[in-house]
């Protein structure tokens, strides 16, 4: 990949930020064990905008995203998603997570259910929908994301990328406002990685708040409002991924661009 | 894409070709399996030999030399010369082998126990049946009870008597369900709405309507109930496989749960919870069952005040479930870890709470992947269950052994062990199929992985 085919002729779609903060950190810091995994971030996250987190392996940035749907607990330091305050008690917790949608690297899709099953489990039973209504919204996603036919196969019979688009179909179908993508394409064929990023860009386009690690660098370009840097647990540098990729301040972004661009 | 112009070079993938003669079908199966090479033909010819050996013995032994009729095992012998098996004194006292000492009046009441249960949980193999829970779980919570009343008879109490009716009302739901929904209606509960002109009259009186059908079917089991005179058979005259049966079959139905709920607990983020059933299931499994059956049996009366004087029946069957429990705590636990974390972690991050993600995402699959474990735990469970003969409890076992040691049929013991294995063989063979039934049509669902 080179700068001149992530420039190839896509416009960077247009940006819908409001200036309603949906997600504070305020001096977040984690361990695991001894090993300090995040150092004092501090965060703001507008409605619809869609930020894409990158750095090397271990720099912490798949820590910080699980730590703002709990996933991963955080020692010091607030998080507030929503307006509501991340901390030990369960119904926060849980209404956080009703809010906040995540797609994995590895799908996660429940290998048991259908496809259309594995979109109406949580509607049905978290938001109480009737099975009618939960069916006809997942065959609506599903149509969005492309894989309508597959309804009622298993994901085991599907492709990477059909998995995928389902696990978001799945996220989506909570009616999410903030969506989480934890290296959505890293597990998947070359071929496949840009049937899923499609969906993403459409995702970008419809105004969702998304907070996107990935080493897409032209994803980041196309979509991104801000490009987060991180390095051993700390935000190195966040900017517009013109100033990003073009004019980036820290030596230790320049080393790393300069590695994954390299080829 | 570009359009193909005359320097390009098409692709054309080469044709399938047939596989190699000899290497299919019926010949290519025996020359790979049989008669791979010098080796191999001579381990065929012994092996067919001597298959062929025993089963010839066994034809000698069992059906060209066996005595069917005889009075007395002196008078088999006179025939066989030992050389051929007496049935007539296994047929003579199969009556024992399977009831005991049940009165042989009573034994209708072992019988139509039996029959319940089957019709109780044929629905469950209905292709159109979807209230599989409701079949399974009306079964185990309170078959048990009516059961209990038909084997033991006598003055049931109130509990008891109330347990039955809702028991009867249950296996009448269960199959007017499915009278309901072969006659084209999607469930009972829509057809008793639809039938008392209730469909369309609001929603909250639905229930109401579905209680009272439930109350007054409850009422004419419990005055139907209150009827019966069942002669008292006390359990120390039960015995044979109907003992064994009664024994494994609540050992098998309670182990799953309990074993569940411990596997659940022993995983918990909760110390004393943690701690409790870590300790239970530690020390239930490093201790043999049979020192788990004296205990209760002998050990356990001594703590109890004089006035409590459980039946020694009850304090067996509390003794293999604790066992049991103990065992499946750790098939269980055995399942939950091979489930991904990813499935953890995609129900958390969907807002499911603790026991929806258990009871929708995690256990189904553990199940599944548990399944040739907890089947054999309940084969081992079932063949375990003979020990209770050490302590005095007539099952099979011992009404093998002590057909032998009747005057008339004095030393007659191949014979009645022989049945007792081809009896628990028959039994746990079924089980095992059944399991790689289960395996195959649940594990058919997912597709390719």
């Amino acid at each position: 990949m080179s700068l001149e085919t992530l420039d190839s002729g896509q416009e960077h779609i247009a940006s819908a930020i409001s200036d309603e903060v949906v997600i504070e950190l305020s001096k977040v810091n984690k361990w695991y064990g001894e090993f300090h995994v995040l150092k004092d971030i501090d965060l703001t996250v507008y409605k619809g905008e869609r930020i894409v987190i990158c750095g090397p392996s271990g720099s912490g940035k798949s820590t910080l995203i699980r730590c703002i749907n709990r996933l991963e607990e955080h020692q010091q330091g607030d998080i507030l998603v929503n307006g509501v305050t991340m901390d030990t008690n369960l119904k926060n917790i849980d209404a956080i997570r009703r809010d906040v949608g995540m797609v994995f690297q590895s799908f996660n899709l429940f290998p048991h259910l259908t496809v259309l099953e594995n979109c109406t489990l949580a509607p049905i039973w978290v938001r109480n929908t009737p099975k009618a209504e939960a069916d006809r919204l997942a065959m609506q996603l599903l149509e969005r994301v492309k894989i309508p036919e597959q309804a009622a196969k298993y994901p085991g019979q599907l492709s990477g990328g059909q998995q995928q688009r389902v696990a978001i179909a799945r996220s989506l179908a909570m009616n999410p406002n903030i969506m989480l993508f934890d290296e959505p394409t890293s597990a998947l064929d070359p071929e496949m990685i840009s049937e899923v990023l499609d969906v993403m860009v459409g995702l970008a386009e419809s105004g969702m708040t998304m907070l996107v690690v990935t080493h897409e660098m032209g994803f980041a370009k196309r979509v991104a409002d801000r490009v987060i840097f991180m390095d051993q647990g700390e935000i190195v540098e966040q900017n517009t991924p013109g100033e990003f990729f073009n004019n980036p301040k820290s030596d230790r972004t320049k080393l790393f661009l300069s590695q994954i661009l390299a080829h | 894409m570009a359009e193909t112009t005359q320097d390009d070079v098409v692709f054309r993938p080469k044709p399938s070709l047939p596989p190699p003669p000899n290497t299919v079908g019926v010949v290519g199966w025996l020359r790979k399996n049989l008669f791979g090479g010098p080796f191999d033909s001579l381990l065929t010819i012994v092996g067919v030999s001597l298959i062929a050996y025993v089963a010839y013995s066994l034809y000698q032994y069992g059906i060209a030399n066996a005595v069917w009729e005889a009075d007395t095992y002196r008078e088999c012998l006179d025939v066989t010369k030992g050389n051929g098996a007496c049935w007539a004194g296994v047929s003579t006292w199969m009556n024992g082998y399977m009831y005991g000492r049940y009165p042989d009046v009573e034994q209708w009441r072992v019988n139509l126990a039996g029959v319940v249960l089957a019709v109780w949980l044929a629905p469950f193999w209905f292709p159109k049946i979807k209230a599989k829970i409701l079949v399974g779980m009306s079964a185990v919570l309170t078959f048990p009870f009516l059961a209990a009343h038909l084997f033991l008879g006598g003055e049931a109490g109130l509990f008891l008597q109330v347990m039955v009716a809702v028991a009867m009302t249950l296996f009448a739901t269960v199959w007017l369900n499915v009278g309901a929904s072969y006659l084209g209606y999607p469930s009972l509960r829509v057809a008793l709405l639809r039938l008392s002109g209730f469909e369309n009259k609001g929603d909250h009186l639905h229930k109401y309507v579905l209680l009272g059908a439930f109350g007054v079917g409850f009422v004419i089991a419990f005055a139907y109930q209150s009827t019966w005179e069942l002669a008292a058979v006390p359990t120390q005259n039960w015995g044979g496989l109907f003992l064994t049966l009664v024994i494994s079959g609540i050992g098998i139905s309670s182990a799953l749960p309990s074993g569940i709920i411990l596997a659940l607990g022993r995983r918990s983020k909760m110390p004393v919870i943690r701690v409790f059933c870590t300790a239970f299931i530690e020390l239930f499994r490093s201790v043999p069952l049979i020192t788990i059956l004296f205990m209760a049996v002998t050990m356990m009366p001594l703590f109890l005040p004089v006035e409590i004087n459980p039946d020694k029946l009850v304090l067996v069957i509390v003794a293999v479930c604790i066992f049991a429990a103990a065992y499946m705590a750790e098939i269980v636990r055995g399942g939950l870890q091979a489930i991904n974390k990813g499935q953890y972690e995609a129900a958390q991050a969907m807002g499911l709470n603790y026991w929806k993600m258990m009871t929708l995402i995690i256990m189904p699959q553990a199940l599944k992947v548990m399944i040739p474990n907890i089947v054999g735990n309940f084969i081992g469970l079932l063949k375990d269950t003979t020990l209770v003969s050490i302590i005095g409890l007539y099952d099979i076992l011992l009404m093998a052994k002590a057909s032998g040691q009747d005057g008339k049929w004095l030393g007659m013991h191949t014979e009645p062990f022989l049945f007792t294995a081809a009896v628990f063989f028959v039994v746990c063979f079924c089980m095992s199929k059944y399991s790689q039934h289960l395996e195959r049509t649940i594990g058919g669902g997912y597709g390719r992985r």
